[in-house]
């Protein structure tokens, strides 16, 4: 059953992604909605779960982008090797690796897209790429995953009494 | 690092190859169309219910922006009240002249689909948005998308039967052929990963100054001749560089575009970079 909740929010936030959240702006760069929910999904919910949403949520995100079906799964798919973080346990929070997940997650997705726009020959400046997208983007999905860790967090108590995958 | 990290990684990436594959050949195209065409109306009406929202959160965290915004929409809506009373003159010599003459109107025969916009490219370094008109209302690869005020915005870079993506002006890889209105110095406009526009091989003894119109140039054949981009708002020059460095910003707010209008009687005589 949580695997079922999961891919429907994942779905909308696909959705949200590319509607709702290109309205808002933190530091000039978009945030990501769907990093930032995967992230706090890895946090809190049993890893099998997120090991299962990571592509999918990939899938969804290629469906409704402008980018090729599977530039997506691609940028999100070091997200599988982060998973092993929560299991090292490197603090007793929670919450700090996933800030430290949420910051590694955004540069690998951004710098994916980046690097296919390089092997598809467009130019790129990459000195103003990482100031103009790659810090702006992650400071802004970090802020992102303050609210969205807090809400998961909530809603995850009450799916913990069903079982897990 | 576990064995079965590395095996769901390694299958995650291949399976990305593989969708990857299938676009490059379209086979997905169909299963694109069909999403898009379903998801167009909850796209748009999540981003329709956000709008009021992020407008005034964006206005909360940029007061400062929005302050200097208001003072140069001022001036510059004062400096269009001069033009437009210029151009006021200047049509009615135009009408009377082509009377004279009995001229045709030179754009008289373009042809437009309407369109509304609703989604956008969720990465930073790209700028194109979703618009909800496809091969089945005429449109095709190349065709440009202009605001209703008539500003140049971007050009139709992927297109399925009821959707299409532009890619805006302001993205890193957009090219536009362009003019300086004034004094016809040619160049490109490139777009960037923090969205300015900039006019590259403007010769440094070309005649070019702040609040000059920059306008498309049909040099090349992928736009037609004579639409607005933009204007000069700085223009910039070290001794040691063959070229000037100009600044363009465009008429159009490109971050807040809910409709736009793409001129289908145009085709372009190529397709655009990175198209097929």
């Amino acid at each position: 059953l949580s695997l079922i909740i999961g891919l429907a929010v994942f779905a909308f936030a696909a959705l949200a992604q590319v509607s709702a959240v290109p309205e808002f702006s933190i530091l000039g760069a978009q945030p990501n909605l769907v990093i930032a929910l995967l992230v706090a999904w890895m946090a809190i919910r049993p890893r099998r779960e997120s090991l299962l949403l990571i592509p999918a949520a990939g899938l969804f995100l290629g469906l409704v982008d402008s980018k090729p079906l599977g530039l997506a799964m691609l940028a999100l798919a070091p997200l599988v090797l982060l998973t092993e973080v929560r299991e090292l346990k490197p603090v007793e929070s929670e919450f700090l690796p996933a800030i430290a997940v949420m910051i590694m997650a955004t540069l690998a997705y951004e710098t994916t897209l980046l690097l296919t726009l390089t092997l598809t020959g467009e130019r790129v400046d990459w000195l103003a790429s990482v100031l103009d997208v790659l810090v702006p983007a992650t400071v802004a999905s970090v802020l992102l995953l303050v609210p969205i860790y807090g809400i998961v967090r909530l809603l995850s108590q009450d799916l913990r009494r069903r079982p897990a995958l | 690092m576990q064995v079965r990290t590395r095996t769901w990684f390694t299958f995650v990436v291949a399976a990305a190859a593989i969708f990857l594959l299938g676009s490059r050949f379209a086979v997905f195209d169909p299963l694109e169309n069909a999403t898009l065409s379903f998801t167009a109306p909850i796209e748009s009406g999540l981003s329709n219910a956000t709008r009021p929202v992020a407008t005034f959160v964006n206005n909360l965290t940029d007061v400062s922006s929005v302050s200097d915004k208001n003072q140069a929409l001022t001036e510059e809506n004062e400096r269009l009240k001069a033009q437009v009373v210029r151009l006021q003159d200047a049509e009615a010599e135009l009408q009377q002249l082509q009377q004279q003459l009995k001229i045709r109107q030179p754009r008289g025969g373009d042809a437009f689909v309407a369109a509304k916009v609703f989604a956008r490219e969720p990465s930073n370094s790209s700028d194109v948005i979703a618009i909800d008109r496809g091969t089945s209302d005429g449109l095709t690869l190349g065709m440009i998308a202009l605001t209703r005020q008539g500003s140049l915005i971007g050009t139709v870079t992927e297109v399925l039967d009821d959707v299409a993506w532009v890619t805006l002006i302001s993205d890193p890889t957009s090219a536009v052929s362009a003019t300086v209105q004034a004094s016809k110095v040619q160049g490109i406009v490139a777009g960037s990963t923090d969205g300015t526009l900039t006019m590259e091989f403007v010769d440094r003894t070309a005649d070019v100054a702040r609040g000059d119109l920059v306008v498309t140039s049909a040099v090349g054949g992928s736009y037609p001749p004579g639409e607005l981009v933009g204007e000069v708002v700085d223009v910039g020059q070290t001794p040691q560089e063959l070229f000037k460095s100009v600044t363009v910003q465009p008429l159009a707010d490109l971050s807040n575009i809910e409709s736009v209008i793409v001129l289908t009687s145009f085709e372009p005589a190529q397709a655009p970079r990175g198209q097929p």
